[in-house]
């Protein structure tokens, strides 16, 4: 164990002022005994670090998926102040609104006789890959009206129905973008790129649910044994990547000039109300925006496919709910019994509102927020709900993955493609990809157990368990 | 000039190594495309660069962040770089070839280039560069 943090709960634990200098607040983060090992160092410097910025509320926190990244740690929450608070890409990643969407379909397992062929046609529908280019052919208008749109731009050129809209967080779209703020670099990249899925852990996976643990909420949101569904993780590609870039530079002037002590040049940073903050705010929440038209567009072409192999028609098929992981928003929450208006940054977190918190669907808002929390290659993913424990514990969030546990450089010392391909379609996993070495760097040896990861959310209750499921075939970027 | 991998559990470390400056700098373009694309072999194809940061540290993230940019939009992997710094500048020519699906397939999507634990400094006869890549 690390020396200066200590146990308070069953699976809480806390990092103390003074673990690094001018700590403005304690750390807090999540861990069952058994995760434990997994824990890095450089993880628990980063959410220490995170506490040292101007106006964080309460406790720089971290989900039990906690690990070493850069800036914030990876399972990273903290809110800032509205008015003496700041702003950090840091907080939010190169990957603004990496996300991930839930789509049911009437399938039953049993009917997907030739998974092969499923998986073959969804990987020539959705571009995949490094270098993979889009089949939309977007003007530089429509760029800019699915910058400020998101999930709606996708919707109105017949990506999709307006039920879609509805179940997406913010209905996948951030009134606050400012599409002006977005540079022409970051255009230039967007332009060929939407509607592809990327690559790393990116991907589009058909699933079946194993496994429900709380049957009126299953119910609700239309899900039995055996059902399949389809599970499609992605987020901004390079319009993201550059609007990080570019605001990265222009936040570290500012950081100087608002006279802001950082002990990593990543945590770069300006106050919300400042116009490099506000600036770097309204492109932030236009590639949010872009994130949610790309996961529409791909949903739409994973539709296609099944309408054409099983003539199934799309409004069989309805979005479950779609989650950001990586984004920072204005949101109210009570701390200490008095309402504050707060920017929460999640990177690498979910958001986890409870039961009647704003901006859930109306069907969903007794059971409170759809969450999902996908697996890595070959192991099961999750449907949770959110709770009010969440909203006193964590600013409504949870966890959103498995967190590496192994470097891509050792996975490819120890571990063969083809070997982790066979093994996984030895179980029946149909993978897909456009190379070896991308099934190695996500195979499932590299991941914490995403089943011992969820149990820890589940346990303290900051998210709770509806449903289990297994992948059958996956795509991979 | 060489680089290599370094143990990093979520993103992709190298650690850079060249005899001067400029060679420290190539050589980092070089890496990350081989981290972007599994290989990046010599051509024909030439692009210019300039980019302006307050001290080394801001120069080479710049610049690799411009060679990511560069890379994507006109699709060229590239091999070598041919670069003067001076003062707050680092400016050239970068060279490569074409992307090529068939053979360029093989690394993984760099989404940015971290600060954190982004280092450089002089050994006893070389430039050192140790980087984090967001893959």
């Amino acid at each position: 164990m690390l020396a200066g943090i200590k146990k308070i709960g069953p699976f809480e634990w806390e990092v103390p002022q003074g673990f690094v200098p001018n700590m403005r607040v304690p750390g807090r983060f999540f861990l069952s005994d058994a995760l434990m090992e997994t824990l890095e160092e450089g993880a628990v410097q980063q959410l220490a670090n995170v506490a040292t910025m101007p106006g964080i509320v309460k406790n720089s926190l971290a989900m039990p998926d906690i690990h070493w990244g850069y800036g914030f740690p990876i399972g990273g929450v903290a809110a800032f102040d509205r008015d003496q608070g700041v702003i950090s890409p840091g907080g939010v990643g190169f990957d603004i609104n990496c996300g991930v969407r839930l789509l049911s379909t009437p399938l039953r397992v049993e009917e997907i006789v030739n998974r092969r062929e499923l998986i073959e046609r969804l990987f020539s529908a959705v571009p995949t890959g490094v270098g993979a280019k889009s089949t939309l052919r977007l003007s530089a208008q429509e760029l800019e009206a699915m910058l400020l749109k998101g999930s709606a731009w996708a919707v109105d050129h017949g990506y999709g129905t307006a039920k879609d809209i509805i179940r997406c967080e913010e209905q996948g779209q951030m009134k606050s973008a400012d599409p002006s703020a977005v540079s022409s670099k970051a255009r230039q990249r967007g332009m060929p790129q939407s509607g592809t899925l990327g690559s790393g852990n990116h991907f589009l996976e058909v699933q079946e649910v194993r496994e429900i643990y709380n049957n009126g909420a299953a119910q609700r949101m239309g899900l039995s044994i055996g059902q399949v569904c389809i599970m499609i993780h992605c987020g901004s590609r390079g319009l993201g990547h550059q609007v990080c870039t570019d605001h990265l530079k222009v936040l570290e002037g500012a950081t100087k000039r608002y006279k802001i002590s950082l002990p990593d040049r990543q945590l770069a940073c300006a106050p919300l109300d400042s116009p490099e903050g506000r600036a770097y705010f309204g492109a932030m929440a236009a590639a949010a925006n872009y994130a949610w038209a790309n996961r529409q567009v791909i949903m739409h072409m994973a539709r296609g496919v099944l309408s054409s192999l099983y003539g199934i028609g799309e409004d069989e098929m309805p979005l479950i709910y779609d989650v950001a992981h990586n984004v920072a928003k204005f949101e109210e929450h009570r701390v200490d019994g008095n309402l504050r208006q707060l920017c929460v940054h999640r990177k690498g977190a979910t958001r986890a509102f409870g039961p009647n918190s704003p901006d859930i669907p109306p069907e969903f808002a007794d059971i409170g927020q759809p969450v999902i929390i996908p697996g890595s290659m070959g192991t099961s993913s999750y449907l949770l709900n959110g709770t009010q424990q969440a909203m006193e514990r964590t600013f409504g969030s949870t966890c959103h993955g498995a967190g590496r546990v192994m470097s891509r450089s050792k996975a490819k010392k120890e571990l063969s493609g083809h070997e982790v391909k066979e093994a996984l379609e030895h179980e029946g996993i149909i993978v897909r990809a456009p190379s070896v070495g991308a099934i190695v760097d996500e195979a499932p040896e590299v991941y914490k157990p995403s089943a011992e990861v969820v149990k820890v959310v589940h346990e303290v209750g900051i998210s709770r368990l509806i449903a289990r499921l297994e992948p059958m075939g996956v795509i991979k970027g | 000039m060489s680089y290599v991998e370094l143990e990093h559990t979520a993103d992709v470390k190298l650690r850079v190594e060249a005899g001067t400056l400029e060679e420290l700098f190539s050589e980092a373009v070089r890496a990350l495309m081989v981290t972007m694309y599994g290989t990046a072999d010599p051509g024909t194809r030439e692009i210019q660069v300039e980019v302006h940061a307050g001290d080394l540290v801001g120069l080479i993230h710049d610049l690799l962040s411009e060679a990511l940019f560069l890379s994507e939009v006109n699709d060229v992997v590239f091999a070598s770089a041919e670069l003067t710094i001076e003062g707050g500048s680092v400016h050239g020519i970068l060279r490569g070839e074409p992307f090529d699906p068939a053979r360029h397939r093989g690394g993984s999507e760099v989404k940015g280039i971290s600060y954190s634990g982004l280092k450089l400094w002089k050994g006893d006869d070389t430039y050192i560069l140790d980087i984090i890549l967001d893959v």
